[in-house]
C-alpha cells in the first residue's frame, strides 16, 4: 500500500487536519500523528486511509489514476489570455484617503489613453491568439471619465468577439445619459464601491454631504434602471476608523446585495503613507473579518432566502472541497504573471496584475512588460514566474493548506522588496492561512446555523455526514 | 407516444433499403448543407390530413399518419418492400438513439431491452443517416452492447466525425470490452464521444449479481481506467433498485477517490418494461418514500464538486430542494404525463413518467405541484 505523504496542522489538543498534495485531507487524531511518523499504521487507519483516497493497493490502478486526477486539478495549466484590466484614465473626480492607484486629478493633462495608445490596444485586443470571447475590466481614475473611450473598445471587441463580457469600475459620481447608454448598450456590469454606511462612506471616499447623496442616488438610480441586476459592489475597509460589521452588512442587506467581498486597505498608493504597521494591521484586519463572518452567520440563520456570503471565504472553501476552482486571479495556483491576463495602463505601459501598476506609479519597482503595440518582455514574465506557484517552496510544501493557496509575488515585492523571505512571515501567508483555519473549523463545525451558512455558500441543498472525512481511531 | 416507425407506400418496384432525409425545402437545405442532394432527401410537396406526399429523384412517396406528426426534418431508413420506415434520426427531437445490436454479453436483472441472440448488421445505413442529421446533433448510440461490435462502431464513429465534425455520440456501454489497444481510438473520440457507462455497486460482488456477469465489476474498474488515460469523456449511471440503495454511500467515496475525472454521475430511476416489468416488487425501490440514502450520497458528490443529477425522477417524487437536480430524461416517444399531471405547475420542467409506467401507482408520494 501507498500511502500519499501526508502535512497536518493542529485544529485543538487533540484534533489535526491532514492533507496531501492532492487536497484531499481529514481530521485525525494526535495518536494518529504518531503511529504515522512512526511507520506503524494499524489496520483501522489503513482501511480508513484507502477508501478515503489517501492511499492505494499497489494492484489498484484505478485509484492511481484517480489520485493523480485529483492532482492535476489543483494545477490547472496556463490558458491563453482572456481577461484584461484596462486603464483609459488615472485622473478621478474623488479623492479616496486610500486610494491605491495614486490617481490624477480630473483637470491633470496628459493621464488619458491617448488615441495611438485607444487604436493600439483596440487592435492588441482584436488580434489576442485566443479564439473566443475574452473579459474586460474598466479600471482607472473613474473609466466613466472616458466613456468615448469605453464605447469605442466595447464596440469594436464586441464585434470582433461577439460573447464577451465587460465590467466597468466606477465610483458612480457621475451617472448621465451618457455612461447609462454605454450600459444599456453592451454586456456590460457595473462594480462599485460602497464602504458601508454613508458616514463611513463620505469620510472614506465623497469627502462631502453633496457628493455622497449623489452617489447614493446614483446606486438606487442605477438599480431601478436595471432591476437590481448587473451591479456589484464592495467595500475597502480602512482598518484605522472602520464601520462596525453590523452597520456595514446593514448598508448592503439595504441594497439586496448578498455577496460582499470583505477586503482590508490594500498597501499600495495614498494608503502606504498612513494607517497601522503591518503586525497591527494584520491582527486587527483578521479580528474585524472574523466578527464580520460571525454576523454574516447569525443574520443568515434567520433566513432561508437572500442568504449572504463573504466572497473570498466561500472561494477558500470551495477551493478545500473541491479541485478546479481557480478562476480568481487573487487566489489560484499556480498563479501565472503576465500569461493569462494583464493591464494596460494610461500611459500604454502593460503590467502582470493591478497591483503591479501600483508599484510602478510609486516607483517602488518597475514590472513593467513592456507597451502597447510592442513586444512583450518575455525574459521578465519568465522571472516573475519562477516563484508564481507554491508547490516547491520550502515552506509552503509543508503546510496543509498549500493545495487550496496560492502566492502573491507582487504583494511580496510590494511589502518585503524581496520574494524568497520565509512564507510564513509574510503578510500574504499569515493572512491565508488565518482564512483557511477559519474555513476549516466552519467545515468540521457542528453547530447548525454555520451548517445552514455553508449550505448556500456551496449551493447544495443538503450537507453530508461529514464534509471533511473525520478518523474516529481508537487505537 | 410518438410512432418511430411509419407507413409508407411508393409507385413502381423499389427493392432493398434507403437512408433518406425529409425535407421542406431542398433547394434551400443544400446551402447550409452540401451532402444534401436529390439522391438522399425527398422533398415535402402536399400534405392531406393522413399522408404526406414526398419527392424522391423522380419517385413520390405517401407518408401514412396524422399530418400533425413532425416527420419533416427526419432522417429515416426505408425499407420499400415491407412498406415502412424507421425514424432513425428524428429532426425535432433531442432523443435519438441508433441500436447497433440486440446481443449483449451481460444479463442485467432490470435491463429496460432484454438482448436477443441475433445481430442485423445495419451499421452501412447508421453511417449514411449519420451523415444526414442536422448540423450540433447529438446521436445516441445504444443496444445490446454496442461495443460487441467495436470495430464496426470504432469506424462508424471515426467515418462520420471525419465528415461531419460537428456531431456528437453519446454512447451506452457496459465497457466489457475496452483493452489497450483501443486507446489512440477513444482518445481521437475524446472531443465527440460522451460514453455513458454504469456502476451499479462499490462492491465487486452485488455489481456482478444485477448485471448477472462474473467478474464484470473488475472488468469495468480496468476499462474506466483506459477511459481516463484515453482523456474520454464518461458518465458514470447508476440504477437506483432495492438491491443497491445501500450501496450508495459508497459508490459517491469510489467515484470521489477513483472517479473524479467522470463528467457526470446519473443517479436514475428503474424503467418499467423489460426484466424489471416481472420483477417490479421486488427491484423497484421507492425514493418518494425514503429519499435520504439517495440524497446523502449525492450531497456527498456534490460537496466534492462532482456534477450529480436523477435521472426518470418525477419532479413531485423528491423533496423540493433538490428537485433542481432532476433532468428531463425520458426520451419524448416514451414519455407520459398522468391525469393529476395535468393540473400540475412545474410539468414543463419534469420528465413525466415512462409511457409504460403501472398508472404511476408505483410511487408512494406524487402529484401536482
Amino acid at each position: 500500500m501507498i500511502t500519499f505523504p501526508l502535512r497536518f496542522r493542529e485544529l485543538d489538543s487533540n484534533r489535526l487536519l491532514f492533507s496531501n498534495e492532492a487536497g484531499r485531507s481529514f481530521i485525525g487524531s494526535r495518536s494518529f500523528l504518531d503511529r504515522y511518523v512512526h511507520d506503524s499504521l494499524c489496520e483501522s487507519d489503513k482501511a480508513f486511509l484507502s477508501e478515503n483516497g489517501l492511499a492505494i493497493d499497489d494492484a489498484d490502478k484505478l485509484g492511481a489514476l484517480g489520485y493523480l486526477t485529483t492532482l492535476a486539478a489543483r494545477l490547472p495549466v496556463q490558458k491563453q489570455i482572456d481577461y484584461l484590466i484596462l486603464v483609459p484614465t488615472l485622473r478621478c473626480n474623488l479623492s479616496c484617503s486610500y486610494c491605491q492607484v495614486s490617481r490624477a486629478s480630473e483637470n491633470a493633462k496628459g493621464f488619458d489613453w491617448s488615441d495611438d495608445t485607444t487604436h493600439k490596444a483596440i487592435s492588441f485586443l482584436k488580434n489576442l491568439p485566443i479564439s473566443s470571447h475574452i473579459k474586460i475590466e474598466f479600471q482607472g481614475g473613474e473609466p466613466l471619465l472616458r466613456t468615448d473611450i469605453l464605447d469605442k473598445v466595447m464596440r469594436e471587441v464586441s464585434k470582433e468577439r461577439p460573447d464577451s463580457s465587460f465590467v466597468i469600475c466606477s465610483n458612480l459620481s457621475n451617472l448621465g445619459p451618457e455612461q447609462i447608454k454605454l450600459f444599456q448598450e453592451y454586456n456590460v456590469v457595473l462594480s462599485t464601491s460602497l464602504d458601508g454606511p454613508a458616514e463611513t462612506h463620505k469620510h472614506n471616499r465623497t469627502k462631502n454631504e453633496g457628493a455622497t447623496r449623489r452617489f447614493l442616488d446614483n446606486l438606487d438610480r442605477f438599480r431601478d434602471l436595471f432591476d437590481g441586476e448587473r451591479i456589484s459592489a464592495l467595500p475597502t475597509i480602512d482598518l484605522t476608523d472602520p464601520p462596525s460589521t453590523e452597520s456595514l452588512l446593514d448598508s448592503y442587506d439595504a441594497l439586496g446585495i448578498t455577496s460582499i467581498y470583505l477586503r482590508p486597505v490594500n498597501h499600495q498608493g495614498f494608503a502606504r503613507k498612513r494607517g497601522l504597521g503591518l503586525d497591527d494591521a494584520l491582527s486587527s484586519w483578521l479580528d474585524y473579518y472574523r466578527k464580520a463572518v460571525d454576523e454574516i452567520i447569525h443574520r443568515n440563520s434567520q433566513r432561508s432566502k437572500n442568504l449572504l456570503e463573504e466572497y473570498s471565504l466561500t472561494l477558500a472553501i470551495k477551493r478545500i472541497l473541491r479541485p478546479g476552482i481557480d478562476n480568481n486571479v487573487d487566489l489560484r495556483n499556480p498563479a501565472p504573471l503576465g500569461l493569462d491576463y494583464l493591464v494596460i495602463d494610461y500611459d500604454g505601459k502593460i503590467y502582470p496584475t493591478d497591483e503591479a501598476r501600483m508599484l510602478g506609479r510609486i516607483g517602488r519597482i518597475d514590472l513593467s512588460l513592456g507597451r502597447i503595440g510592442g513586444e512583450l518582455n518575455y525574459e521578465r514574465i519568465r522571472d516573475l514566474n519562477s516563484q508564481s506557484f507554491n508547490n516547491i517552496d520550502p515552506d509552503c510544501q509543508h503546510c496543509v493548506y498549500q493545495p487550496y493557496c496560492g502566492s502573491d509575488v507582487v504583494d511580496d515585492l510590494s511589502r518585503y522588496g524581496r520574494i524568497d523571505i520565509p512564507r510564513h512571515d509574510t503578510y500574504f501567508c499569515r493572512r491565508q492561512t488565518d482564512l483557511f483555519d477559519l474555513a476549516t473549523s466552519l467545515l468540521c463545525s457542528k453547530d447548525l446555523h454555520v451548517l445552514h451558512s455553508l449550505c448556500a455558500w456551496l449551493n447544495l441543498p443538503e450537507l453530508p455526514d461529514q464534509i471533511i472525512p473525520v478518523h474516529n481511531d481508537t487505537a | 407516444m410518438i410512432p418511430l416507425r411509419i407507413r409508407i407506400d411508393i409507385e413502381g418496384p423499389h427493392r432493398g433499403k434507403r437512408v433518406i432525409k425529409l425535407v421542406s425545402d431542398l433547394a434551400k437545405e443544400v446551402l447550409t448543407s452540401p451532402s444534401l442532394t436529390s439522391g438522399n432527401c425527398a422533398e415535402l410537396v402536399a400534405t392531406f390530413p393522413s399522408e404526406r406526399v414526398f419527392k424522391w429523384g423522380d419517385h413520390y412517396i405517401r407518408i401514412k399518419g396524422n399530418a400533425e406528426d413532425e416527420i419533416v426534418g427526419d432522417v429515416c431508413l426505408f425499407n420499400f418492400e415491407k412498406g415502412y420506415a424507421d425514424r432513425l434520426i428524428r429532426g425535432n427531437s433531442k432523443h435519438n438513439t441508433l441500436v447497433v445490436t440486440e446481443q449483449c454479453d451481460q444479463l442485467c436483472i432490470m435491463c429496460s431491452q432484454p438482448p436477443k441472440k441475433t445481430h442485423h448488421d445495419q451499421f452501412h445505413e447508421l453511417y449514411h443517416a449519420c451523415l444526414l442529421a442536422d448540423s450540433g446533433k447529438i446521436i445516441g448510440i445504444s443496444g445490446g452492447e454496442p461495443t460487441l461490435y467495436k470495430e464496426e462502431l470504432f469506424s462508424l464513429i471515426k467515418d462520420v466525425n471525419k465528415q461531419r465534425p460537428d456531431l456528437q455520440f453519446h454512447i451506452l456501454t457496459n465497457a466489457q470490452h475496452f483493452s489497450v489497444d483501443d486507446l489512440e481510438y477513444l482518445k481521437s473520440f475524446r472531443g465527440n464521444v460522451l460514453w455513458a457507462v454504469p456502476l451499479y455497486a462499490a462492491h465487486p460482488v452485488i455489481h456482478d449479481t444485477i448485471v448477472a456477469k462474473a467478474g464484470a465489476y473488475e472488468r469495468l474498474l480496468a476499462s474506466l481506467s483506459l477511459l481516463v488515460q484515453a482523456g474520454a469523456q464518461v458518465e458514470l449511471r447508476t440504477v437506483v433498485m432495492q438491491q443497491n440503495i445501500s450501496e450508495l454511500p459508497d459508490i459517491a467515496k469510489v467515484i470521489k477517490t477513483h472517479l473524479p475525472f467522470i463528467q457526470h454521475w446519473a443517479i436514475m430511476q428503474l424503467e418499467n418494461i423489460g426484466f424489471a416489468r416481472n420483477r417490479w416488487s421486488k427491484t423497484f425501490f421507492d425514493h418518494s418514500i425514503d429519499f435520504s440514502g439517495i440524497a446523502a450520497a449525492a450531497a456527498y458528490t456534490l460537496a466534492s464538486g462532482i456534477e450529480t443529477r436523477f435521472f426518470n425522477f418525477p419532479l413531485c417524487t423528491i423533496p423540493p430542494a433538490w428537485r433542481p437536480y432532476a433532468e428531463q430524461t425520458i426520451s419524448d416517444w416514451k414519455q407520459r404525463f398522468d391525469t393529476p399531471c395535468l393540473n400540475c405547475s412545474v410539468q414543463e420542467q419534469c420528465g413525466g413518467f415512462f409511457e409504460w409506467h403501472p398508472s404511476a401507482r408505483s410511487y408512494e408520494a406524487w402529484g401536482e405541484i
